[in-house]
């Protein structure tokens, strides 16, 4: 679906109302190669192509092994010195006009530093007990949060202690702080009478969201969630999830990588399954979950393995991805394969398989 | 049977997490635990495995009674409990090959020459190949590693099976293998089974009964069924 | 992040690289074995005649105040302090590394009984102690050796325990537990084998400490006999002609003592960080 979205940017599930007119995040042929000291590659990630639209969440899922973390790692160039990566991944600029976007893929540390991590790319940790200094409350974490990232608190501090004037001006800034501070919390939806607690004082559900408003500070326009939701329970899950549906609302493009099914069906608009490192399909997630269903083999024994449905296992277990085969990856598993999976197949309509099911929703 | 009554547990005498909770599970059942995380189901589920002396309370293993938690439990008591833990990274000796995980609790209990054909039938059981066999943990997906820790947790043929959360950090394939394992041993077997989690749904469909926490903690009466 | 892939990356920056402490500390053992073997010359020859010369062609490190080439006292006396070294280091790891798996696989009263006298001796400084244990016995080089090691497993005692205690909560430690292993099983297969790359980097950085603790109680004149060549012997006797203006006989022996040390510290440290797991570059996402 992403392959033809530039012409369907309204693309059912995509929050209506919001003239999108270009993707935040478009990423195109995306590989990721790490050289083994053996010799060998290991290929994580291969050829991934798809967008992120303002307002809307992307859900990439699959299972743990498969590249999902390797990709989001390539898009904020957090891979180890061994990885190679090609293709490219363009950030849309902060205007959003086409002239300022920048490749994620080929720009220097540097400038992802200082302008892309936090600022235009915000990251919602997988796990904000150790995302958050424990020695720090959340409050002069956000503080700091937020003079690194809005420079004009960052001027007051130099000058802070230079005389009266300089100290008088210094309190004002510090009530500006505080109450930024506060704003930040709160669109979080933390708490502001628990800011001036350090992270083990906080539970489960409000240390995930402090890291969200950590995350928020900088107002990027792509949030990405790197399995939010791991180790919470089911309630936690839903509440996690639907805060970041909120902020996705609220204008924010959000890329979600997670393994949980049950929290990418109930945020996400669109959904990308991966699997041995390819994107196998995209898909509308009303379609993909609802009665019609994923059109790719795989992701129809994903669905049928979770306990509301078949609570049946795929056979076997996915490949190694230094040990590819050199057809379809899934064909070894899948009930449809025939000889015609002894070739890669190309993604046609959302869907990477030969013996994809019918798209009955294509209506155009 | 096994039968917990009154425990009191935790790891700071003057804060228990566990507070005077009785939990039963009958011989061949399979009781799910359903709680939000840190509530204490866990501690619950090692003091039922005989890993964790609670302060207060009883256990009682088709009959009888526990005097002894660890290695003060007399071995048979102590084998009777095949236990998975949520996470397979830390649960599995990173020096041992998947081969000798498995085997470990055969050879730890004298019974070394069964070993062999043992691995052998869990490791397909579980769908582990002859060359993941020889690799080490930090060589194989989590996916993998549990479903080592579950063929070493029925390598003795244990009556209990105790899962604390064994599929919270996988996907949901498998999960659905791996509780598929478990199934198919208490079938042929008629072991009992306590496992500890927060997923409803997963606890519903696999389990005869659920209990929830809160309906558990303070209560000395039989749990209530869902 | 890919189990697999993290798996094998892992792996892949663990190249051996040669490091300057690491051709040092092969430099000095190399000195040390051969140099004695191959040179049939008597350290303890005395040469009235050539008393306090200065480093010359036939002499490159001087003479000492009885005319003795200070070349090769400094390698026999590096023989002596590296013999010193590595045995009282490895006998301080034995004991240390037993003592305090003992501790903490047991746990209860005997780990605190254990580590209370650990800490009672710790109280004492090491030097101190280590006089009071020369002071039994006859000078020689066991005594020092005794000396050292008595004054030394105390620290290793407590990293080992630590270590054990960190490991003895861990899930796997529960499933052996369950799967029937009995304490001592528990010990010598899951616990031992985790700590001793901990015991082993404690030994190694132990060396450095026998080195000047053998060194400072010669220069104390409670180590070796002072005919036998000692790198502290040398420097406590170099004391007068230092203060005479000749510095040959203190700055050799003194670089003697230094070098060393320095490159197994150095060596250690590498040793270190290569066991620190979270030096180890990984993509975290």
């Amino acid at each position: 679906m992403t392959t033809r979205s530039p012409e369907a940017p309204e693309a059912p599930g995509t929050p209506g109302g919001r003239a999108a007119g270009e993707p935040v995040l478009s990423v195109r042929g995306l590989s990721v190669r790490f050289r083994m000291r053996t010799g060998g590659d290991v290929a994580a990630v291969t050829d991934a192509t798809f967008d992120v639209w303002p307002g809307e969440c992307l859900a990439l899922i699959g299972e743990s092994g498969c590249g999902k973390s390797v990709l989001a790692s390539a898009l904020l160039g957090l891979l180890p010195a061994n990885a190679r990566t090609v293709g490219q991944a363009l950030l849309a600029g902060p205007g959003g006009g086409p002239g300022d976007g920048l490749d994620l893929l080929a720009a220097d540390e540097r400038t992802l530093a200082r302008t892309v991590r936090g600022r235009r790319i915000g990251l919602v940790p997988q796990s904000p007990a150790a995302h958050l200094t424990p020695v720090r409350t959340v409050r002069s974490q956000l503080h700091e949060t937020l003079r690194e990232l809005t420079g004009v608190w960052k001027a007051g501090i130099g000058k802070a202690g230079t005389g009266k004037a300089g100290s008088r001006k210094s309190g004002s800034r510090k009530a500006g702080l505080r109450e930024a501070g506060e704003a930040a919390a709160a669109r979080a939806a933390f708490p502001a009478d628990h800011l001036d607690r350090h992270p083990h004082e906080l539970s489960g559900g409000l240390a995930q969201r402090a890291a969200t408003a950590l995350a928020l500070v900088g107002d990027a326009p792509l949030l990405l969630a790197d399995e939010p939701t791991t180790g919470l329970d089911r309630d936690l899950v839903d509440r996690t999830a639907d805060e970041l549906r909120r902020h996705a609302d609220a204008g924010h493009a959000l890329l979600m990588i997670t393994h949980d099914l049950a929290a990418a069906e109930r945020i996400a608009d669109r959904v990308a399954v991966m699997y041995a490192g390819r994107i196998v399909e995209i898909a509308d997630a009303t379609t993909f979950f609802g009665t019609r269903g994923p059109r790719h083999p795989y992701a129809r024994g994903l669905l049928d393995a979770l306990p509301e449905r078949a609570f049946t296992p795929i056979p076997g277990m996915p490949p190694e991805l230094g040990d590819l085969p050199p057809g379809c990856a899934f064909a070894a598993r899948c009930p449809k394969a025939t000889d015609a999976c002894g070739t890669v197949p190309s993604p046609a309509d959302g869907v990477a398989c030969h013996h994809a099911e019918e798209d009955r929703t294509c209506s155009n | 049977m096994l039968e917990l009554s009154r425990i009191t547990a935790g790891y700071e005498r003057r804060a228990p997490v566990v507070r005077d909770v009785s939990l039963s599970v009958a011989a061949g059942e399979a009781v799910g635990l359903l709680g939000p995380s840190g509530c204490g189901k866990s501690t619950l589920a090692r003091v039922a495995a005989l890993l964790h002396r609670p302060y207060s309370g009883t256990v009682v293993i088709d009959g009888s009674p526990a005097h002894g938690w660890r290695h003060r439990a007399p071995r048979e008591q102590r084998t009777a409990f095949g236990v998975v833990f949520q996470q397979p990274r830390l649960s599995a000796d990173p020096r041992m090959r998947l081969a000798d995980l498995i085997a470990e609790p055969l050879r730890a209990t004298g019974r070394r020459e069964e070993a062999g054909g043992r691995v052998d039938e869990l490791a397909r059981r579980v769908g582990l190949s002859a060359e993941l066999l020889r690799r080490r943990p930090h060589e194989v997906s989590d996916g993998q590693l549990q479903r080592a820790c579950l063929a070493r947790a029925l390598v003795l043929r244990p009556r209990w099976l105790i899962c604390d959360e064994m599929t919270a950090m996988l996907d949901a394939s498998t999960t659905a293998a791996l509780v598929a394992v478990v199934e198919e041993y208490r079938e042929e077997t008629g072991a009992g089974l306590l496992t500890v989690g927060h997923d409803r749904t997963l606890l519903g469909r696999w389990c005869d009964r659920t209990v929830r926490w809160e309906d558990l903690a303070g209560a000395a009466v039989t749990p209530t069924a869902d | 992040m890919a189990e697999t892939v993290s798996g094998t990356a892992r792996r892949a920056p663990r190249v051996p690289r040669p490091s300057v402490s690491g051709a040092l500390v092969a430099a000095v053992v190399l000195v040390a074995l051969l140099v004695p073997a191959l040179v049939p010359l008597d350290e303890q020859a005395v040469d009235l005649g050539a008393r306090l010369r200065p480093p010359s062609w036939s002499h490159p490190f001087g003479t000492d105040e009885v005319g003795r080439d200070l070349l090769l006292r400094c390698v026999y006396g590096l023989r002596v302090s590296l013999l010193v070294g590595v045995v009282a280091a490895f006998a301080a790891t034995v004991v240390g590394t037993a003592v305090g798996a003992l501790a903490g696989a047991l746990g209860g009263w005997a780990d605190r009984v254990v580590m209370r006298v650990v800490d009672l001796c710790s109280s004492v400084p090491h030097l101190l102690l280590g006089i009071f244990v020369v002071a039994m016995f006859r000078p020689g080089v066991w005594p020092v050796i005794v000396s050292v090691a008595f004054t030394h497993w105390l620290s290793t005692a407590r990293i080992v325990r630590a270590e054990v205690l960190s490991l003895r909560s861990r899930p796997y430690i529960d499933a052996a537990v369950a799967g029937g292993s009995s304490r001592w099983r528990v010990t010598v297969r899951h616990l031992l084998p985790g700590v001793l790359p901990q015991a082993g980097l404690a030994a190694v950085l132990m060396v450095p400490h026998a080195i000047w603790h053998e060194s400072a109680l010669s220069f104390l004149g409670l180590g070796l006999p002072t005919h036998q060549a000692s790198l502290g012997n040398m420097v406590q006797a170099a004391r007068g002609s230092l203060l005479a203006g000749d510095w040959w006989p203190t700055l050799f022996p003194g670089l003697f003592i230094i070098v060393p040390t320095l490159a197994v510290a150095g060596l250690a440290a590498t040793w270190r960080d290569r066991l620190n797991p979270r030096r180890r570059s990984e993509p975290t996402l």
